[in-house]
């Protein structure tokens, strides 16, 4: 998710609009009224089973990248201490975020606090040998200032013979076998935003995962699913599911008007996953999520096919799942490894 | 310089229809690229001469600059060549087809084509959108009823399974368009997956691509120039679209045309191994993965964002003529 705040972002939207190119909303497809701000109410975010490794973590997870691109250390450190004290314990973190600065950040604001966290970060080897990866884990505790993960995933599983490349002897997927033989990571997993067959042919390996993460919202219900093809694979094998870019990855989504935000996480929750990784780099969106997240109700099963029927007419053809269709959230370490061009030479 | 004056390329049959068309095609889009109007007129009567006949060309590229370059230089041979473009309504309506069929008439300086192809299928909800009701596909019907198009097909380089999507619409297309090149091959193939329906339905299989879109992997030294072309050209194909953008490298496609001989089925698995490692990924086929090579019309029809860094849609917003409406205007 390496372009998540483009800074071109703006222009796109402007000339998009230059061109007429704002989507219209056919008759029973504008979305409500996001409701004037509202408090967070008192409670906390509920607790769910991370599959069967019999350990709990809060329904809603804390994004490490958007911690990575807060302006300053201050406010990343404030975000994580009030999610703290609203009960989130699930805390995402990756070894190529921002060159390392979202692993820091997490780090100085889990000091003293590590015990009350479920702390994850990836690994990004992208291809190369186990020994790199043990290397990128002793970095990620470095940084991060602890002994032990709680969770190591292999990062940005998205070019298709990533699974070959993982699974090939002295690959990653030995160096996740050695961390948890020394203790140095309890649970093991692999994330990607690309494509299902991907996740389809990691899971053919019959390797012990933990965890799998993946994208799941409302749109992608009616896209690529990960949530048709995946989801019930890895819940079946008794593995969690980790939910992510419950909003698209940048908002899309909403900012287009197509759903509110309220709208989009409640959906994502909702689904039978461990927690929903969202990313916060405000505390006007940590409030945002909380208001959902605090208390936490499930939409009910006809709540969810309307939200899904709603959302098909702008789904199908993926333009608000860009991380499926294009490069643009490929990060820039694995398409190095790929020999893809860099982000300014295929920002798309 | 060898001279390719007055060679021939082999003929093939188009589809199940009894015409034949030349092994190689020039490409319009590249011609865009040519110095100049007087270039790429040059470019267009050596080809003819050369024994190409068939011709590429697509209403949206470089804003028509290719179509009245193509236009200017087939003026007087017209009934040599069998010439080719598409339309872009891109999921729109009949009616915006039809308006860029006669924009495209008159640029290219004739009263009908012998091909005209529903342009860049890319998008998972394509198909739907032109089999609709008023969609691209009565357009098609309406524009051959009308005597202004011999045959039609469409087109499109980024998914396998929207020209599959595509052809179960049950549409009667005369050709479809698609990338083949031994890194297809080896990658979310077009090759193996569409390539034989295509060839069982009797609809033309027209190649594109064939040196995989830029020619990165000839850069690389994976391969040649020459084998890369000819392994497209030994696939069941009625002819293989190449882009040329300067009598350097019409002469170059010209050779390789004019003295071709299929590769044999062992030379071809020998290259489609050498290749293997490096397709694996799709590091040479970037339009299978990305929107590069898709067309900001197209990205504009679909609510897709703009890569403001790429020359087309420079160009777009840049043009004088914009009118801020990817639509045509009716000045003709």
């Amino acid at each position: 998710m390496g372009s998540a705040h483009d800074p071109n972002r703006r222009n796109f939207l402007k000339h998009a609009a230059i061109l007429g190119a704002a989507p219209f909303f056919p008759e029973g497809h504008m979305p409500k009224q996001q409701p004037q701000a509202e408090q967070v109410p008192s409670g906390v975010v509920p607790k769910k089973q991370l599959g069967h490794t019999g350990v709990q973590v809060s329904a809603l997870g804390l994004g490490g990248y958007h911690l990575g691109s807060v302006g300053t250390d201050r406010a990343a450190l404030e975000i994580v201490a009030k999610a703290l004290d609203h009960g989130i314990n699930f805390f995402d973190s990756c070894w190529e975020y921002q060159d390392g600065l979202s692993e820091e950040r997490l780090g100085k604001a889990l000091q003293g606090k590590r015990d009350r966290a479920f702390l994850m970060t990836k690994v990004c080897s992208h291809g190369r040998d186990k020994s790199v990866a043990m290397r990128m884990l002793e970095e990620s505790l470095r940084r991060l200032q602890t002994d032990h993960l709680d969770l190591w995933q292999i990062h940005e599983v998205v070019y298709d013979n990533d699974p070959d490349l993982i699974f090939a002897p002295n690959g990653a997927a030995e160096a996740l076998s050695a961390a948890k033989q020394q203790g140095k990571v309890r649970f093991v997993g692999f994330t990607g935003h690309k494509d299902p067959s991907i996740h389809l042919r990691m899971l053919e390996h019959k390797f012990p995962f933990d965890t799998v993460q993946m994208p799941l919202n409302c749109f992608d219900a009616s896209f690529r699913s990960f949530e048709t093809e995946v989801l019930p694979e890895v819940t079946r094998r008794g593995m969690a599911a980790l939910g992510m870019k419950s909003l698209g990855g940048s908002g899309e989504m909403v900012s287009h008007g197509a759903i509110t935000a309220h709208e989009g996480l409640r959906y994502a929750m909702s689904l039978p996953v461990a927690t929903t990784i969202s990313g916060i780099d405000t505390m006007e969106v940590l409030d945002q999520n909380l208001q959902v997240a605090v208390n936490f109700q499930p939409l009910t099963a006809a709540e969810m096919q309307n939200l899904r029927d709603r959302s098909r007419y702008f789904a199908s053809d993926g333009r608000f799942e860009l991380f499926k269709m294009t490069t643009k959230y490929d990060g820039k370490v694995g398409r190095q490894q790929h020999h893809f061009p860099t982000e300014q030479e295929l920002p798309l | 310089m060898q001279q390719s004056s007055s060679g021939s390329i082999p003929l093939r049959q188009f589809g199940r229809h009894p015409v034949k068309i030349s092994a190689l095609g020039l490409g319009g889009h590249h011609l865009g690229d040519a110095a100049d109007e007087k270039a790429a007129i040059q470019i267009v009567q050596e080809a003819v001469d050369g024994g190409i006949t068939f011709f590429d060309n697509c209403w949206e590229y470089r804003r028509g600059k290719t179509e009245l370059w193509m236009g200017a230089g087939l003026k007087g041979r017209r009934d040599k060549v069998f010439l080719m473009t598409k339309t872009c309504p891109h999921g729109r309506d009949a009616s915006l087809a039809l308006q860029m069929l006669e924009e495209s008439l008159h640029r290219l300086q004739t009263d009908h084509l012998d091909l005209w192809q529903v342009h860049g299928m890319a998008f998972d909800n394509d198909p739907e959108l032109f089999i609709r009701p008023n969609g691209a596909a009565e357009a098609l019907t309406k524009a051959k009823k009308d005597g202004k198009v011999r045959f039609v097909g469409f087109t499109g380089h980024q998914n396998f399974k929207v020209h599959l999507a595509m052809l179960n619409t049950g549409f009667p297309f005369d050709s479809a368009q698609m990338p083949l090149n031994v890194f297809d091959s080896n990658f979310r193939s077009f090759e193996q997956q569409v390539l034989p329906e295509l060839n069982k339905r009797g609809i033309a299989a027209l190649g594109m691509k064939p040196f995989s879109g830029h020619g990165d992997a000839i850069g690389a030294g994976v391969l040649t120039a020459q084998e890369s072309l000819r392994y497209a050209m030994s696939l069941p194909v009625s002819t293989t679209i190449t882009g040329i953008d300067s009598l350097e490298i019409l002469h170059q496609n010209l050779r390789i045309a004019q003295n071709f001989t299929p590769m044999q089925a062992v030379e071809m698995t020998a290259l489609r191994d050498r290749c293997k490692a490096s397709a694996a990924d799709g590091r040479y086929e970037l339009y299978k993965l990305s929107l590069k090579f898709d067309n900001p019309e197209s990205r504009i029809a679909h609510g897709f964002p703009l890569d403001t860094q790429q020359s087309e849609v420079r160009d777009m917003l840049g043009a004088e003529q914009n009118t801020g409406h990817p639509f045509p205007e009716k000045h003709f």
